[in-house]
């Protein structure tokens, strides 16, 4: 866990100023403005200056088919509200009407949505920054060729894949209150990139999420669903999400990490049920940042509109490692931010049904499946020469120096992260070493030994045996695993 | 205290029937209704129990499918989920045989996950089936909070078992379709879904894009700038930004006061234009600052809030009112100048002013019914199942002191029947009543909340016998119920009840025009007339059947007899000649009764008089118009006839030509004059929207008068080409005068603020324009101006503010109140430029109606 102090970085921001003037329709929750109040914020509060800021090209079609297919876009490109009736079919085969209506401008609003995420994934491959921000991107819904979910075209995935250029292996958080579906699904048979998505499950837009869908074919494992409950307060989702993410960085070893900043998780969205406020939200900008990786911050959902600006104003703040006032500064929109004009919000009472007994089963069971990742140091060592494009690998090397810290400092740490709870663990770990006994596995590497006291004794006995099972049919499966 | 407190959200416990076991629901909504009850709308969880049987054993199999992950249980799993399954044939269908032994085996042995089978059979007590069923049930029926999670596989049933009020689901139940369902997506697989991994760049390959091509550097922080240089630069931007608006003559009627425009200036678009330029000048001050202060003056930099106009302001709240946020329709009929990007920026900077202000206000009073939270007491009333001493068999000392009197003598059908206790406090009968079964405290609370017995009875009058006889029925009665229960309206003093859903919806949308996302009245309600064809009206006369014309004119919907109308017509019709029921149907051709002089005529002969028609009494013959007396004066004269006949009226000048009249300099005019008229004379080129315009200035300006809607067809500015602007420029330095407004609009090239309107209008900022007014006389009023004298009249509508001397008593004969009222205000009347009488108002106070 290479983690960074909090430290000052070079940070790119895209922006268009017609963003905020597109509008999904009457009663639609999605609001565009929300960017533009928090364009508005940045500028006020002084964060504007501090920053790189680009106004992205408009993507074009060709760059949008790398993911979708042709006749999607061609149709998203062709729809207009005066031409719908003759759509009519395509309409529903490609789930635009209801959620995600065809208004004024929709196809040049995926272009500039995307335009940005990929301008910042460009921009971070020739590494002419270290954080990119894409507050009108995020829109992780969107499927290959079918919009869901008020997203029509997936400016993530168009992003990683253009990281995918440069980076061997890409990781993709998702802390939106609803299940990162569209990336998921887009990566779900791939190993090269890792997608981690908290949101809440059950009865919940999309249904999709449960901690059992973990990827397919080569992709499988490369799916983490952390499946949560209503009213996740600021403590519960940190208590899952620093183990989670710490974990995945320490067995995926990305080299690049998207955080999709979904403000619908916050307390008392209109669509939402978390309880997070803007710190709780910040927190998680703050620590992926620490791992001092080239860093992709993009939007997402967020539908009460005035805590969405404040909260991505802060993570702003927070990727730019500058503190700024709870007073909010006056702007156009200033009244929105009534009747206290802070910029931190308070939580709820609501009740909080994750309980620390049922997050911490969630995160055994996550481990678990980590655990079945091959092996990353090694991984590594092979992946950085074939990472780099000559010149380029020289500036990556140099970042490195500057920015990682050695394999070996690595190493200790994680060994450090084990003895959180090594001393009782001591004596599981023979039955770990049962385990491996009892179902061999030739591959392994005494590193996965090393993670073993990370593996708490909540474990139930038929879980482990559970954990037989599949280790045992993953065997082949593991040897077909490519070490790139 | 807090436990009693329900929000909108929490899970509860409802009783709908003393006998049978709570309903688990969960509020969707609390609403206060008409009598101040409070009403929870909640949706519907199903216990088990709720569920028919084929159901039930598809639940089984999914359970099982769930706790272990061999490959027939994943087949099964996946026929489970993907199957509704409707009837018991296609439960039977699922249920393959080999698949049923196995869960025969699974069940018998005690417990696979680990679970007593005890604990196996309350755990069936716990689960619940979600569905989308919404009822709505009173609030004082609450009896307390449960919690209802999605099961996850990693919880052991246990962790629900040992707390109270715990309940899991895995499976949405449709109780309409008596279908079961797991609540879950997929993700899926193929290459119609996975995107192509873009491979690494290989060594030496290079990405083709181009930065400059993906993006536009509008900042950056890389400049030698501090902090305090650039604050600085925003307050002179925003300070040039004030001065542009005190030379913009435009603005300054619109901000009258240095503070309004220093505020107007203070808004974001000027600092991002500030930044833009201090970007686009390398970063260096002095070059953005002469930038900002272009040789053809101060840049102006407007927004959309700025920019609109007061009635265009109104027109637009007028339209949020009629059509809510369709802002496609409100472009269309009320602003068509504007386009939706316009719209929707100004709505945005609309929601921070005070108007937005007061209609939430109001919208929060409406939405008062809606309750966030309802506390509701603890329950304390006796249950109808609890066995007191006259309807139990025991005597009450027997219960109270349990065992001190001889307990043991009870017969075995008084003992609990669930936990097999012999004392208790309270007794509750349960089960059919014939077979006398009771239950302790315990167990009966336990039956209530979890819908069972706390052990599976051996009984072969148990459990499933008592429930299949007795509660069953009442238990589906209760969800019958329910279900068939109203939809009430949930408005203030309305509470109207409906069938079906879907007319709720309609009449909320029609009686309170505030349904979802409903169109108001106006629109969605048709509009009917009847044509009545010529045989309609015929029959309305010919058939007895429709003799009461008034009583079916007010009760359209009573039913006619057609078969008798038509019967009675035929006959009638028989009886009559087809040219006169021709006649009679169109109501009478209108009489030929020829010229009056040849009537004269005929009436002359008829008399006797065999004079000629020339000689006949003159008086009788009509006067040729030439030589008709002609007027002493006459007001209007026709303009000269043109050549081919037509009339030929005084040309109006066009507005371009006016605005190019204005621009000229005008040296005879005093300077003071020319500032006036610039001001005003362009009012009067708004005020057909505006409502400043007052006669007598149109009349000094000789403006045309105001087009229906000029606006729609913006005609094109006219722009002074780069030398004119030159000279101009000029010369409002030579004589001091500041520059026509148009002039700024030409100047004021910044890339933020295009509003895609031809020019810019000259317009007054809402905020203070004085509302629009507008007379509308009354026929008091009407009677009372025609009591004025034609000079009184005149001298009104030029002085509308002054009060009107009440003329010569005259008005006294129309207007007993007397005073006559002539206050329509600075602004008044922009509407009806009838130039007379609009002021002279008597009798019943002056209608004013504010549009606001």
């Amino acid at each position: 866990m290479a983690m960074q102090p909090h430290s000052k970085k070079r940070v790119c921001y895209y922006y268009d100023s017609d963003i905020g003037n597109y509008y999904y329709g009457q009663g639609h929750p999605m609001k565009p403005h929300r960017i533009r109040m928090t364009h508005n914020l940045l500028l006020n509060y002084g964060l504007y200056r501090k920053m790189e800021i680009y106004r992205p090209h408009k993507a074009t079609a060709d760059e949008m088919t790398k993911f979708h297919s042709d006749d999607y876009i061609r149709f998203l490109r062709s729809i207009r509200p005066d031409n719908m009736s003759e759509y009519n079919k395509q309409m529903q085969r490609f789930n635009v009407g209801e959620d995600c209506p065809v208004f004024d401008g929709l196809y040049e609003f995926c272009q500039l949505s995307a335009g940005g995420s990929v301008a910042a994934a460009v921009k971070l491959n020739k590494q002419a920054s270290e954080i990119c921000i894409n507050w009108g991107g995020g829109l992780h819904h969107a499927k290959k060729s079918e919009a869901s979910g008020f997203c029509y075209v997936n400016d993530i995935v168009l992003g990683i894949l253009e990281l995918l250029k440069y980076h061997q292996r890409v990781l993709y958080i998702d802390i939106d209150v609803h299940h990162g579906d569209g990336v998921e699904e887009a990566f779900y048979t791939t190993d090269r990139v890792m997608t981690v998505s908290f949101h809440k499950y059950g009865e919940y837009f999309p249904g999709t999420g449960d901690l059992r869908d973990i990827g397919a074919g080569k992709g499988k494992y490369y799916a983490v669903n952390i499946p949560l409950r209503d009213g996740m307060d600021d403590e519960s989702y940190e208590s899952i999400f620093v183990p989670i993410i710490s974990k995945v960085m320490e067995t995926f070893q990305p080299s690049a990490v998207v955080l999709q900043c979904g403000a619908d998780s916050l307390t008392g969205d209109r669509l939402g049920c978390f309880n997070l406020t803007v710190r709780g939200h910040g927190r998680c900008v703050e620590l992926v940042k620490r791992f001092g990786l080239p860093f992709l911050l993009v939007g997402g959902g967020g539908y009460t509109i005035r805590n969405v600006s404040r909260c991505w104003t802060y993570e702003t703040s927070v990727a730019l490692g500058v503190e700024i006032a709870n007073e909010l500064p006056y702007n156009d929109y200033f009244e929105y931010f009534g009747p206290d004009f802070k910029l931190h919000i308070s939580p709820s009472n609501m009740s909080n049904q994750n309980t620390p007994e049922y997050l911490e089963k969630i995160k055994n069971r996550l481990f678990e499946n980590l655990r079945m990742l091959p092996h990353a140091p090694g991984v590594q060592v092979q992946a950085i020469p074939e990472d780099a494009v000559n010149d380029e690998s020289e500036d990556e090397d140099k970042v490195d120096k500057d920015e990682r810290l050695p394999q070996s400092e690595k190493d200790k740490r994680i060994t450090g992260e084990g003895e959180l709870s090594d001393s009782e663990d001591e004596g599981e770990g023979g039955r770990r070493d049962n385990r491996s006994y009892r179902t061999p596995q030739p591959r392994k590497r005494p590193r996965l030994d090393k993670d073993a006291p990370a593996l708490k004794d909540e474990l139930k006995a038929e879980d482990s045996k559970d954990d037989v099972k599949n280790m045992s049919v993953e065997e082949p499966k593991k040897d077909t695993v490519p070490n790139p | 205290m807090a436990a009693n407190m329900y929000r909108v959200g929490d899970c509860v416990y409802f009783e709908t029937s003393p006998k049978s076991p709570y309903q688990i629901r969960r509020i969707e909504e609390l609403n206060k209704t008409a009598s101040g009850n409070v009403e929870a709308k909640v949706m519907c969880f199903y216990r088990r129990r709720d569920l028919p049987n084929p159901l039930i054993q598809l639940a089984d199999k999914h359970q099982m499918a769930q706790s272990e992950d061999s490959p027939v249980a994943m087949k099964l799993k996946k026929i489970c989920l993907k199957t509704p399954v409707g009837e018991e044939q296609a439960a039977q269908a699922v249920l393959d045989p080999a698949l049923a032994a196995m869960e025969e085996e699974s069940s018998d042995l005690p417990g696979t996950d680990g679970l007593a089978p005890k604990q196996r059979h309350q755990a069936k007590h716990r689960e619940l089936f979600l569905s989308r069923h919404v009822e709505t049930l009173p609030a004082t029926h609450i009896r307390g909070k449960c919690t209802v999670t999605l099961l996850n596989e990693t919880e052991s049933l246990l962790s629900y078992l040992n707390k109270d009020d715990a309940f899991f689901y895995c499976l949405v139940f449709d109780p309409s379709q008596k279908t079961l369902l797991a609540d879950k997506g997929e993700i899926r697989v193929g290459s119609r879904y996975q995107t192509e991994v873009t491979n690494l760049l290989k060594e030496g390959e290079e990405d083709p894009r181009i930065g400059s091509e993906l993006e536009t550097l509008v900042w950056t922080p890389e400049h030698g700038l501090t902090d305090r240089q650039i604050d600085q630069f925003l307050v002179v931007s925003r300070s040039v930004g004030t001065f542009a608006r005190a030379l913009d003559c435009s603005s300054s009627v619109k901000q009258p006061s240095l503070h309004m425009s220093a505020a107007a200036a203070s808004r974001d678009i000027t600092l991002f234009h500030a930044m833009d330029t201090l970007h686009k000048s390398g970063y260096s001050i002095e070059s953005a600052l002469s930038s900002l202060v272009p040789a053809s003056g101060p840049v102006l930099c407007r927004d959309e809030m700025e920019e609109w106009s007061a009635s265009e302001a109104n027109l637009f709240e007028e339209a949020l009112d009629k059509y809510g946020k369709d802002f496609a329709d409100i472009r269309q009929d009320f602003l068509p100048w504007k386009t939706l990007k316009n719209l929707v920026e100004y709505y945005y900077m609309w929601k921070t002013t005070d108007r937005y202000v007061q209609q939430k206000r109001v919208k929060a009073v409406e939405a008062e019914s809606k309750l966030k939270q309802v506390y509701i007491p603890n329950y304390n009333k006796p249950n109808a199942a609890l066995i007191s001493s006259a309807s139990g068999g025991i005597k009450p000392g027997a219960v109270l002191n349990g065992g001190t009197n001889g307990t043991a003598a009870l017969p075995p059908a008084q003992l609990c029947l669930s936990c097999q206790v012999t004392t208790s406090n309270q007794w509750y009968a349960w089960g059919p009543e014939h077979l006398q079964y009771r239950l302790c405290g315990s167990c009966w609370q336990y039956w209530k909340k979890y819908g069972g017995l706390k052990v599976k009875t051996a009984n072969a009058f148990g459990e499933s016998e008592a429930e299949s006889t007795k509660v069953r029925p009442d238990g589906d009665e209760t969800a019958l119920s329910a279900s068939h229960r109203p939809h009430r309206c949930t408005v203030l003093n309305c509470a109207k009840e409906f069938k079906l859903r879907a007319h709720l919806a309609r009449h909320v949308a029609t009686a309170h025009g505030s349904g979802e996302g409903a169109r108001p009245v106006m629109k969605t309600r048709a509009a009917f007339y009847l044509r009545a064809s010529p045989f309609t009206r015929l029959a309305r006369r010919l058939a007895r059947a429709l003799r009461r014309p008034r009583h079916y004119a007010r009760s359209p919907f009573s039913p006619i007899n057609l078969q008798q109308v038509k019967h009675e017509c035929s006959i009638a019709m028989a009886g009559v000649g087809v040219g006169a029921a021709d006649m009679r149907a169109s109501g009478g051709i209108a009489r030929a009764r020829g010229a009056v002089g040849t009537v004269a005529n005929r009436l002359a002969a008829a008399r006797g008089q065999p004079s000629p028609l020339a000689r006949a009494h003159e008086w009788l013959l009509l006067t040729p118009r030439d030589r008709m007396p002609k007027p002493a004066h006459v007001a209007f004269p026709k303009p000269p006839k043109a050549p081919d006949g037509s009339l030929m009226y005084e040309r109006v000048a066009s507005r371009a030509e006016l605005e190019a009249r204005r621009t000229e300099p005008a040296p005879v005019q005093p300077l003071k004059r020319r500032a006036f008229d610039d001001i005003n004379g362009l009012d009067s080129h708004v005020n057909h929207s505006v409502g400043t315009g007052a006669g007598a200035i149109r009349e000094a300006v000789a403006a045309p008068p105001p087009a229906k809607r000029p606006n729609k067809h913006p005609a094109p500015m006219q722009r002074p080409s780069r030398e004119q602007y030159a000279a101009m420029c000029a010369r409002a330095q030579a004589t001091g005068q500041p520059l026509p407004a148009h002039v700024f609009a030409h100047v004021n090239g910044k890339p933020t603020n295009i509003t895609g309107r031809g020019g810019r209008r000259h317009v007054i900022s809402w905020m203070d324009a004085p509302d629009d007014l507008y007379f509308r006389a009354t026929d008091t009023a009407k009677v009372a101006r025609r009591t004025l004298s034609c000079g009184e009249l005149r001298r009104g509508a030029r002085a509308p503010w002054r009060a009107m001397r009440s003329g010569a008593g005259a008005a006294a004969a129309a207007a007993a109140a007397g005073a006559v009222l002539a206050t329509a205000g600075a602004g008044a009347g922009a509407g009806a430029p009838t130039g007379a009488g609009k002021t002279a108002g008597a009798g019943a106070p002056l209608q004013l109606v504010i549009l606001d």
